[in-house]
């Protein structure tokens, strides 16, 4: 038999076979409910996600007006309720290179950078938030 | 002679007039110092953190109501008209809020509506605009006062906060015509006597609102001659030194009217918030005669004591002020036909006890103790009372359940009953929310969250297995042998909790299940300085030897510390100290105290994520899957602990949003005769399920560095598509098995057919 004609026939029982096959089981695997991620998907789902976006941009609002400490208050409580939010990590880190702290502020770019690894804009962010801290270390 | 007499007479009066002058100056020098000094001792008040609400939180109605009513909300039936009001109806409740006032916020008392769903919050809106509100701060919660030996509370008002019918009803009550003598009134004097002659008793008194201060504050309360002298003369001198208006002010805030358990109520700041629950500047004409008629005989006229007695008194005194002209005919009918409604109060203990003493610790390094009873200071800090009430109800009902099930865990002794403490953080930040830190506080005050040193038994184990993964991967396989160590040259055999068959064990199944003999064979090839280091890192403070008894959790630890180290997986890798406090603010609304949330990097995400499947594990498939028909149905990580001869019941858990660690056990080291899992797991998930406003049911994100593998359950290798069994396995990246499951990969017919794809495949 030619070794083209084997292989079909193979092809057609492999197609046979998975059709009726069970899928194995996945122990561990992430039901959808689970998954958050900042995005705007999570946020309709998370309530909590959605009130501690209100805070992320109180937060901001602060550091803009050049109040930090009022600032990291807001921005805990942010991270309180939704603790996989890295804006708030970055806002956190802004405040803290506002007040001179660049280890504070270093680790919370981090942490932005942990949860903000998907959002290519954000990312951009803070690599250049990143580049103050290093700057202020010198 | 006469002479002489006149001559003497003279040189008595001028002698007596100097005397008299040098006390009236020391006495003046008195009234300056005392006066121009810091005039009151006002506590210190400690205050939970704020409690946020917004639409699509979950709630726990008991535990909210509760708060509410802790805040001094109080139920109507009409739509709320003044802040503190709340109008509970089907479906929603309109709250008239008070005034936020934190360092990081303040608002207005407004009027809102939170309507509910079938959860929690459904909506949340301003009852004046309509207008939706997203997130909605309600005030902190008083939790204690550090009071002086004079156990007083006092709020200080200024004279210009004060309504002008308070002003008129305090004079109508004890001296109206304060604004004409100097001091003394001997109008006043003659009338008293007149009239106490008249019913032959004491029936009033004399002393004006300037003897009543110069009493308060300069002179005992003994009634003799010299004291009375002392009285006038102190009386005039104020009146020479200080404007009638200023002297109003002082007698206002300092004058006694009640009592709130063991606690004084002084000035009439505080007495409008403890009777009427209000800023004395928002106290109508009915209430002002109310707080004025106390000051006769405050606990006689209580509207707590004795309510038709107190509006009898109010009514004299809104009569009175009528009398003087200084309200009309209708104020007066008006004021006379209102209730009085007084808005109760609970003169409870100290809530959370035990955080306190941890707060105070930590205060005392900043402040004197003299200093926080008198400087009036405001102390926020990071507890949630919703948390602390259901970690107290938690730990007394698993207690009691625990005693009832087993009566050899029964003590007759209050001091030696069965033990038990909690501790709730927020892992990202490292905020305290709740600490109990044992059964009862007026039995024993040792706080076993923050004193205690105990064996945490297997609860150690995630630091092994930390300490490992450089090594190791989740699916490396593990001796689960009997073997033999020497220690200090005694023999040391470990033994599994129960006999096991598998010989040869996963690691990830080995912390699932917590075998002894597989941590133990994992802490060797490990390095055991290694784990000590590990341990040092994450600021363990107690002893940790290099013995390998280490990977059983035999050294002891402090609970905090521990419950600290899981942080740092549920916070991908960063540990955040733990903090109670948050600020110090003076009565001017100064600043002197921030304490911000404070992190370090112990180990990278990658490697808290993989600790944290792994933890996982332990609830989905473990020693702690009996979370699951306890109610817990979202991603939680964790671990059990159990020590020698059930001495200690541990277990630790988390999610990204909350972590709490529950501890059961004797004070004396008697066993509880149960497990981890049996007896403080239960506590937990009871907690857990008492707060469902911190469950958001995230689960932990993967970061950089991690790969997810599907294994053979089977080989530990990378499942192909006949492997019966296989789960996702997180490693660190570049750790996981290169080679595919040969057992399930070779010979059959579907092992062909594969292979024969793969041809296929190739020759394409």
């Amino acid at each position: 038999m030619p070794i083209k004609a084997i292989q079909i026939i193979c092809l057609v029982l492999l197609a046979a076979l998975l059709a009726g096959c069970p899928k194995p089981i996945l122990k561990g695997e992430p039901s959808e409910a689970e998954v958050t991620t900042p995005s705007e998907a999570a946020v309709e789902v998370n309530p909590r996600a959605a009130a501690s976006l209100q805070l992320t941009d109180q937060g901001r609002r602060l550091i803009e007006d050049r109040q930090p400490d009022k600032a990291i208050r807001l921005l805990e409580q942010a991270v309180s309720l939704h603790p996989t939010n890295g804006q708030n990590y970055y806002y956190l880190s802004e405040a803290w290179l506002m007040k001179g702290s660049a280890a504070q502020a270093k680790e919370f770019n981090q942490l932005a950078e942990i949860h903000l690894k998907e959002d290519s804009e954000w990312m951009i962010r803070v690599a250049s938030q990143a580049d103050r801290i290093a700057e202020l270390e010198k | 002679m006469l002479k002489k007499i006149f001559k003497y007479t003279l040189l008595i009066f001028i002698l007596g007039g100097v005397v008299l002058a040098i006390y009236a100056w020391h006495l003046s020098a008195r009234v300056e110092k005392r006066f121009s000094a810091r005039r009151w001792s006002i506590p210190s008040t400690v205050y939970s953190d704020t409690t946020l609400l917004y639409p699509g939180q979950r709630l726990n109605p008991s535990l909210f109501n509760e708060k509410l009513a802790n805040l001094g909300y109080n139920r109507v039936d009409h739509l709320p008209a003044r802040k503190g009001e709340i109008r509970i109806g089907p479906g929603a409740m309109d709250i008239f809020l008070n005034d936020l006032k934190t360092p990081w916020n303040q608002r207005e008392g407004v009027l809102v509506q939170i309507g509910f769903s079938e959860n929690g919050i459904g909506t949340i809106r301003r009852m004046d605009s309509g207008e939706t509100i997203p997130i909605l701060e309600l005030e902190p919660e008083e939790i204690m006062q550090f009071f002086g030996q004079e156990r007083e509370r006092r709020q200080l008002i200024s004279i210009g906060q004060v309504p002008e019918h308070l002003i008129q009803a305090v004079m109508a009550a004890e001296d109206h015509r304060f604004f004409q003598h100097h001091g003394v009134d001997l109008r006043g004097i003659f009338r008293a006597l007149i009239t106490n002659l008249r019913h032959g008793s004491i029936r009033q008194g004399g002393s004006t609102l300037t003897q009543q201060l110069a009493k308060n504050y300069f002179l005992t309360p003994a009634r003799t001659i010299t004291r009375k002298f002392k009285e006038v003369m102190l009386s005039v001198i104020i009146e020479l030194k200080y404007d009638k208006r200023e002297i109003l002010e002082i007698y206002l805030n300092e004058i006694y009217l009640g009592q709130k358990g063991s606690v004084a109520i002084n000035g009439v700041g505080e007495a409008a918030y403890f009777y009427f629950g209000k800023p004395v500047k928002q106290l109508t004409l009915s209430e002002a005669a109310v707080i004025a008629g106390l000051i006769k005989a405050p606990n006689h006229y209580s509207p707590y004591r004795d309510i038709t007695r107190c509006r009898s008194r109010r009514d004299e005194v809104l009569q009175a002020m009528h009398r003087w002209e200084w309200i009309t005919e209708a104020a007066l009918q008006a004021a006379l036909k209102q209730p009085i409604k007084a808005v109760g109060f609970i003169a409870s203990d100290t809530k959370a006890p035990y955080f306190i003493d941890y707060l105070t610790e930590q205060l005392n390094t900043l402040y004197r103790p003299e200093d926080l009873s008198s400087l009036g200071l405001s102390i926020y800090t990071t507890l949630d009372t919703q948390v602390q009430r259901a970690a107290e109800t938690a730990l007394a009902n698993g207690l009691t359940r625990l005693e009832n099930s087993n009566a050899a865990l029964q003590r007759e002794a209050p001091g030696e009953k069965l033990q038990g403490a909690i501790l709730v953080m927020q892992p990202k930040t490292g905020h305290i929310l709740a600490l109990v830190g044992g059964r009862n506080y007026s039995v024993s005050q040792f706080n076993r969250i923050t004193q205690a040193r105990r064996q945490p038994g297997s609860a150690f184990k995630p630091i092994v297995y930390l300490s490992s993964l450089s090594q190791f991967t989740p699916t490396s396989l593990l001796s689960n042998d009997p073997k033999s160590y020497t220690v200090n040259g005694e023999l040391w055999e470990p033994q599994n909790f129960e006999p096991v068959t598998e010989y040869t064990v996963s690691l990830k199944d080995a912390l699932k299940k917590s075998y002894n003999l597989a941590t133990v064979d994992l802490a060797m090839q490990t390095g055991l300085e290694h784990i000590v280091d590990m341990a040092r890192r994450f600021h363990f403070s107690t002893p940790i030897k290099p013995y390998p008894s280490l990977a059983l959790g035999a050294f002891e630890v402090i609970p905090i510390e521990l419950a600290r180290a899981y942080c740092v997986f549920a916070a991908e890798g960063v540990q955040p100290f733990p903090l109670s406090l948050k600020e110090v603010v003076d009565e001017n609304d100064k600043i002197l105290e921030h304490q911000y949330l404070n992190i370090e990097r112990l180990i990278t995400p990658a490697e808290a994520f993989v600790m944290n499947s792994m933890l996982q594990g332990v609830v989905k498939e473990g020693t702690a899957r009996s979370l699951q028909w306890r109610g817990v149905s979202w991603p939680v990580a964790g671990k059990t602990g159990t020590t020698n001869d059930f001495r200690d019941a541990w277990f630790v858990g988390y999610t990204p949003d909350i972590l709490a660690l529950v501890w059961v056990g004797f004070d004396n080291g008697d066993p509880i005769k149960a497990t981890g899992a049996a007896a403080a797991l239960p506590i937990w998930a009871d907690l857990m399920n008492a707060i469902p406003q911190y469950r958001s049911g995230t689960d932990f994100n993967m970061p950089e560095g991690v790969e997810k593998i599907l294994i053979c359950s089977v080989t530990g290798l990378r499942a192909v598509a006949g492997c019966p069994e296989s789960s996702e396995v997180y490693f660190l990246a570049g750790h996981a098995p290169s080679e595919d499951c040969p057992l399930h990969d070779k010979g059959g017919f579907t092992g062909k057919i594969i292979k024969g794809v793969k041809g296929l495949i190739n020759a394409n």
